[in-house]
């Protein structure tokens, strides 16, 4: 058994040249993975603050509309998501999907539904008083919305904000499986060709984590005492 | 749209069903287990053990699922089910260890305090005080992280494990019925979901009236 143990552990070859000479295309992955995290959290922010706004102020019908695409998305796994957009709509549409609009879709929709639920909590944050004394100063409700509440609300859900974007930046290596090369599936061709993952997959979940740990270390930065539970 | 298939298919659909709650089941358990204990040990505050605790999670969270998935499945060697198995522990601990360190936080040193006036030994005092006071304030959010438990299960396909994900998508290949099996799929994690969220209420009003 330990000469077992001691032959793996001879065996396992380090070779980081192999990461080295890869590295073009795993940073033009990593670059397709950022790309993907940021856009989708961008669409999904804006979208999510609508979202959130139809559930909170809608009228009844719009608000279980909102109610219950967010409490759908939000209970089925992430991978159900992509298949859909991917192989389950476009048969109904008559339509072919490529990878990186199918991505880009799935996972703006993810994020929306959950940013979705990060910007309410951030508008209830906002004191009742506020929104009465902004229409006791005679604003509409739209500028109240946009001027009042909405900043203050951003400012409150910031930390909370960040560790969704977190979330949304690892779940970006799920599109793996519709064939999009980000930077999961960058290392897993690399290391298909050229048969290194010792060292591969180790770089893979440094990267992976000082990316992540990147974006968290802004949420201390916003505020020292928050504890993710994202 | 033909419904039929889901019917033909209907031992495939019960056996990922099977697959995908027993994994989900013992995710739950182990890391509910793991990080409560590692959430509690964050308690005790020994700089040593706090430090190495938080480094575990800082890493754990900030690695995708699927990243430790191939790690466990082509590096660790291990089986696709106790790969599977032990990447959702590993993954989801992290986040129930900082539920629980917020539950006790959120409950204050100050009632742990009071029992040891009343002459309660520490562990009586932890017992009897803390642990009903936090078991009442972390269910909550426990039951989204047990929710979280069934949606990352999903992610085990990846190695092979013929959960409910992978299973409809070999009918969907099968049979070209892509709508219809993804359907089936999203409506039973709904249940799923739905059954966990229930499930966690009753404990709750249980605790409520102990």
């Amino acid at each position: 058994m330990a000469v077992l143990l001691a032959g793996a552990w001879l065996v396992r070859d380090w070779r980081w040249s192999v990461v080295w000479q890869a590295s073009p295309f795993l940073l033009r992955g990593l670059g397709v993975s950022w790309e993907l995290a940021m856009l989708s959290a961008a669409i999904g922010l804006a979208s999510g603050t609508l979202l959130a706004a139809a559930r909170l102020y809608g009228h009844p019908m719009i608000r279980r509309t909102a109610a219950a695409y967010i409490e759908v998305i939000r209970s089925i796994p992430q991978i159900m998501i992509i298949f859909w957009i991917f192989f389950s709509v476009p048969p109904l549409t008559g339509t072919v999907m490529n990878a990186w609009p199918a991505a880009l879709i799935a996972l703006s929709i993810i994020a929306s539904a959950y940013l979705a639920e990060v910007v309410r909590a951030g508008l209830l944050s906002v004191p009742r008083v506020h929104r009465e004394s902004a229409y006791a100063a005679g604003l509409g409700g739209t500028t109240t919305f946009v001027h009042v509440i909405l900043p203050q609300a951003l400012r409150n859900m910031l930390p909370a904000l960040i560790a969704h974007i977190v979330m949304i930046f690892k779940v970006t290596s799920l599109v793996y499986l519709i064939g999009l090369v980000d930077f999961f599936r960058a290392t897993m061709l690399v290391n298909n060709r050229d048969y290194a993952p010792y060292p591969l997959y180790l770089t893979m979940a440094l990267v992976y984590f000082f990316c992540n740990f990147f974006l968290s270390a802004l949420i201390r930065w916003f505020d020292p005492k928050y504890t993710l539970s994202a | 749209m033909d419904w039929s298939v889901v019917w033909h298919y209907r031992a495939a659909i019960l056996e990922g069903l099977v697959y995908t709650i027993a994994i989900s089941l013992l995710a739950m358990i182990g890391s509910f287990v793991l990080g409560t204990l590692l959430g509690c040990l964050r308690m005790t505050h020994q700089s040593v053990l706090n430090e190495a605790i938080n480094a575990y999670i800082e890493i754990v969270r900030n690695i995708p699922l699927i990243v430790k998935l191939f790690f466990l499945y082509y590096i660790a060697g291990l089986d696709a089910f106790p790969s599977g198995l032990l990447a959702l522990v590993i993954h989801q601990s992290g986040y129930i260890a900082d539920v629980i360190t917020a539950g006790f936080r959120s409950v204050g040193a100050e009632q742990a305090e009071a029992g040891y006036t009343l002459g309660l030994a520490r562990w009586q005092s932890f017992l009897y005080g803390l642990l009903p006071q936090v078991t009442r304030i972390t269910l909550p959010p426990l039951t989204s992280q047990f929710i979280e438990v069934i949606k990352n299960s999903a992610v085990v396909m990846f190695v092979g494990v013929q959960e409910l994900t992978f299973a409809t998508q070999e009918i969907s290949q099968m049979t070209l019925r892509s709508f219809e099996a993804a359907t089936v799929a999203t409506v039973i994690y709904g249940g799923l979901a739905l059954a966990v969220a229930g499930g966690m209420n009753r404990i709750g009003r249980r605790l409520d009236w102990a």
